[in-house]
């Protein structure tokens, strides 16, 4: 009995025993258990006795043995209880069709809104990630010495990029990734695509889908595979596979077939290109090049290693490879090697020079993600509102509820169960609102390819899940517990007031009307930038003028000649580069100072051609042999920047040559109003050859001498790109980008005021059918219009006020950065925006109360007091 | 005819419950089986037959008999009901009467040696 008395059974699954063993059950149960267990001590022993216990314990685990945590008819009636949370929130939800309606739809835009915002950032957070490879590709980079200490690049060298394989263990795949911009010429029109010049293990490495042929074409040196986009652009709807295209690099012109079309990457691959050729039928690869000079050509290496390899046992292949590259090339040494994990190169765009994502352009995420969230606040906060006015209705279901014995737990369920319920609702339609509404129009204005592709992404189910989630509960928290904390006996008695008085509400009807008055500010202030610069004077006469880009020095002559032969040509002019593009940096000496200014080098017609306007001096004169050589025009900011009166006393020195600044023209716009105008010298250039020629043609035969000036540039380049447009088009993109974002945010503050208005009306007429016996009584003893509308006007009113004040305050200083960031040149935001933004919502306040007195005055109170 | 529908672990332990008269419980008819057929029978599974047999009526239980191994506490006696007992008779009077119509042959060993 002592050997008894010192062991006892196993605590943990003794206490698993106890805590799923049912009651009735448990006595019999634990004392077989213990006996067998002193049976088994006795026999064989302590280990054993413990083991056949715990056996046991497990053994018991059965379903007739397990507590229900109630009994079975409690967990019955839970399941019935839940039926009738929900019964009873549908059977509101639908006798309340027009609240509901707002707010399913109010939530349904807001969700809407976010999903396009979500699906805009993701897109470029979560480029790449559906790659099934993904955790076992790296890329090589090597960290060098730069101007400015450190610098991290993503491309290394061509042969260091080939002796991979033989430096590093582990290694499954290798491939070697080049960009290159050839010229393609497919049926004889050109285009410029951007080109992956890859190994033909890249298909291996990296998945994709195929619309046409297979990821193997490549092994074929003479295939070339398109993506979707590429293939529809060249070949519409005939079948690619097999048809044949060339593309230039450095003047060699190669033939290649079609061997694969991708799937449409809807912009979520991590490489940015049009078609992926394989890497030995590269000029690089085919020349023949002393080592060193290949080890100039970078280009990108993309290693996949085996499942479970461990990278830092790659460490001393990789310390190897590093003194290989520092014996070839010691003017260049490299610090170290390191393999950057593929999913961590978006978050790395800062950190890698070269790298394969350069930008992350955080602006447009930031305006799409601020919209996203404006918009669900201002439906949130309606439906917060309204919810919390409708609880007041069913004050005496709440009341009755209560004395039966609800307790409020079950209240909080009911209410977040109807909340659920309409949240739902609003995300199923505001997925496809999203989906066929907001994602085409927001496409085409950003020129993206988004989709919801709820089959493949995983994230987006994620999304929409943590939105249902947090909706349901930022919305639905605060009025259910607020309504279930009343007390039943002052509720039965009629004690308990709510209703639209409480400051919460007028706190949150505020917050609405501030955001829907800065958002009407952002449209309408940048709807005023638009049009004030669409007006703009660019400082020159840009009608009449074609330019054509000239690819080869040898062209530029007989190109030259040719084009002033033709009839409606009068005169033409050669230039570096082109008013209305971006025009390359100098450094210019002055005095004892350093200055940044753009230079414009070009023949000596090229300002009168253009049309600048003269301030002050001459224009050159082409028969002077000094103004080619020791003469230059400058604007007048770069009079300013320096400080400077014209004529001036000294000269100017670019490149150790000194020139005269024989004139002054009035400021004109070279790049877009995003940028603010730079200090320019243009200089007349003795150089016999420029990058591009600008033609002045008769009076308005632009449009029809492009198609002759475009015919006779392909005779004189047969393998180049043409570049040529109308002088008139030069800021075409910018325009259509800024329009873009005009249209969004015209769009948002639409949607902002109708979802204000909304709310408001919901607030207004829920109120009104709460109090309208008591205007009706008022009516009768002979309140007259005025006095209602006083009556009903004033609370709106004073919030109206506040949030004009809040709003206007922040509106100048949020659009105003906004519209800086933008522009530098823009309208500010004046009184025309504030000022619309206030009338406008005005008008929808007084349209909305309006509407609802309205009711009143045609209201017979004797009907209305009458009933009940 | 009217059924018992008793399986073989159903019927061994209702007989093993009748063998142990007023002793029965969880243990002692796992002991018994032991004994007498030199069967191993889980304990889980013996509790789970117990309990399914008083269901169906054939058993009765009660608490009573704590002893010191088992922590003070008491075990669940099992006897059998008259239900039970019926149902062991009729099985026993069908089973006899099955053995019985087998041919004479079949008992003999021998034949087809």
């Amino acid at each position: 009995m002592d050997t008894k008395q010192k062991h006892f059974p196993p605590k943990w699954p003794d206490r698993f025993l106890e805590f799923y063993c049912t009651p009735s059950r448990l006595e019999q149960i634990q004392g077989d258990a213990y006996e067998i267990f002193y049976m088994n001590l006795e026999e064989k022993g302590l280990a054993f006795a413990r083991f056949r216990f715990f056996i046991h314990v497990l053994s018991f685990f059965r379903w007739n043995n397990i507590k229900k945590s109630n009994s079975t008819y409690q967990s019955y009636n839970q399941g019935a209880m839940l039926k009738n949370y929900f019964k009873i929130g549908w059977r509101n939800l639908v006798k309340q069709k027009g609240t509901t309606f707002i707010s399913v739809f109010g939530l349904a835009a807001a969700v809407g809104c976010c999903m396009v915002a979500y699906l805009f950032i993701a897109n470029i957070w979560f480029k790449g990630l559906h790659q099934p490879n993904k955790d076992e590709i790296y890329q090589l980079t090597y960290t060098a010495e730069g101007e400015n200490g450190l610098v991290t690049y993503g491309s290394v060298g061509r042969p260091l990029a080939e002796m991979i394989p033989d430096k590093l263990n582990m290694i499954q795949r290798t491939t070697q990734v080049m960009r290159d911009f050839p010229i393609l010429i497919q049926k004889n029109e050109s285009y410029n695509q951007r080109s992956l010049y890859v190994d033909p293990t890249f298909m291996e490495m990296f998945v994709y889908r195929m619309d046409y042929g297979y990821p193997g074409a490549l092994d074929d040196p003479s295939q070339v595979i398109l993506t979707h986009e590429l293939s529809e652009k060249l070949f519409g709807d005939t079948h690619p596979i097999g048809q044949e295209l060339s593309l230039v690099t450095n003047g060699e012109e190669k033939l290649y077939k079609v061997g694969g079309v991708l799937a449409d990457l809807h912009d979520m691959d991590m490489f940015t290109f049009d078609l992926l050729v394989n890497i030995e039928t590269h000029p690089v690869s085919t020349d023949d090049i002393p080592l060193k000079d290949s080890w100039r050509d970078e280009l990108w290496a993309f290693i996949q290693v085996e499942k479970g390899a461990d990278i830092a046992q790659m460490e001393s292949g990789l310390i190897s490879l590093t003194k290989i590259q520092n014996q070839v090339n010691p003017e260049k040494p490299y610090q170290k090697l390191e393999l950057v994990a593929f999913s961590d190169l978006v978050y790395k765009v800062g950190e890698i020079e070269n790298g394969v994502r350069d930008f992350l352009g955080l602006g447009p995420q930031i305006l799409l993600g601020a919209i996203g969230l404006f918009i669900l606040i201002l439906a949130i906060f309606n439906y917060v509102n309204i919810s919390v006015l409708m609880a007041s209705k069913r004050l005496k279901e709440i009341g009755i509820r209560k004395v039966i014995g609800s307790r409020r737990s079950q209240l909080v369920f009911q209410f977040l169960s109807e909340n659920l319920m309409v949240c739902l609702f609003a995300m199923i339609l505001g997925c496809l609102l999203a989906g066929f509404i907001f994602l085409p129009g927001f496409n085409e204005i950003a020129s993206k390819n988004l989709k919801i592709d709820l089959l493949r992404d995983p994230f987006i189910w994620m999304f929409m899940g943590g939105m249902l989630v947090s909706i349901t509960l930022i919305s639905g928290l605060y009025p259910a517990i607020y309504v279930s904390s009343f007390k039943p006996i002052n509720i039965l008695k009629g004690n308990q007031k709510i209703g639209s008085k409480s400051t919460f509400t007028s706190v949150l009807l505020t917050f609405q009307f501030t955001l829907a008055i800065i958002s009407i500010v952002a449209g309408i202030a940048f709807v005023q930038t638009n049009y004030i610069n669409s007006n703009r004077d660019w400082g020159y006469d840009s009608a009449d003028k074609i330019i054509v880009n000239v690819p080869n020095q040898e062209d530029y002559l007989p190109l030259k000649n040719k084009l002033s032969a033709l009839a409606s040509v009068t005169e033409v002019s050669g230039s570096q580069d082109y008013v209305g593009n971006w025009i390359r940096e100098e450094v210019l000496d002055f005095g004892q100072e350093k200055y940044e200014i753009s230079l414009l080098n070009a023949e000596a017609n090229y300002p009168e051609l253009l049309g600048l306007q003269l301030k002050q001096g001459r224009l050159f004169n082409s028969d002077l042999i000094s103004d080619t050589q020791e003469s230059v025009i400058v604007n007048q900011t770069f009079l300013d920047q320096l400080g400077l009166e014209f004529p001036l006393s000294e000269k100017i020195t670019l490149d150790s040559v000194n020139y005269t600044v024989v004139g002054v023209v009035e400021d004109f716009h070279t790049i877009f109003f995003q940028s603010a105008i730079d200090p320019m010298v243009i200089r007349a250039s003795p150089d016999t050859t420029f990058n591009y020629l600008t033609l002045q043609v008769t009076d308005g035969s632009a449009e029809t001498t492009m198609a002759s000036v475009k015919k006779i540039w392909h005779e004189t380049v047969p393998r180049g790109l043409f570049e040529g447009k109308l002088q008139t088009e030069v800021f075409e993109r910018e325009f259509s980008d800024v329009e873009g974002v005009r249209n969004i945010l015209l769009f948002s503050a639409i949607l902002a005021v109708l979802l204000a208005a909304l709310g408001l009306f919901g607030l207004v007429s829920l109120n009104m059918n709460s109090h309208i016996k008591d205007y009706c009584v008022r009516k009768v003893f002979g309140a007259d219009m005025g006095d209602l509308s006083v009556k009903l006007y004033k609370r709106y009113l004073i919030i109206w006020g506040i949030a004009g004040v809040l709003g206007g305050a922040f509106s100048i200083l949020i659009i105003s950065n906004f519209l800086d960031s933008f522009f530098a040149f823009h309208s500010g935001v004046g009184v025309l925006p504030i000022g619309t933004g206030l009338v406008l919502l005005l008008l929808v306040v007084a349209g909305t109360v309006g509407s609802q007195i309205w009711k009143i005055v045609k209201a017979n109170p004797a009907v209305i007091l009458k009933s009940e | 005819m009217k059924g018992y529908h008793l399986g073989e672990l159903e019927e061994l332990i209702l007989l093993t419950v009748g063998i142990l008269d007023q002793e029965a419980y969880g243990v002692s008819v796992l002991e018994e089986i032991k004994n007498q057929t030199g069967r191993k029978v889980n304990i889980s599974a013996i509790h789970t037959v117990l309990n399914r047999l008083e269901d169906k009526g054939f058993l009765k239980s009660e608490m009573g008999g704590a002893t010191e191994e088992r922590g003070g506490r008491r075990k669940r006696l099992f006897t059998l009901s008259a239900t039970g007992r019926a149902a062991i008779e009729e099985v026993k009077t069908l089973r006899n009467k099955m053995y019985d119509q087998i041919p004479p042959f079949a008992l003999d060993l021998s034949y087809g040696h």
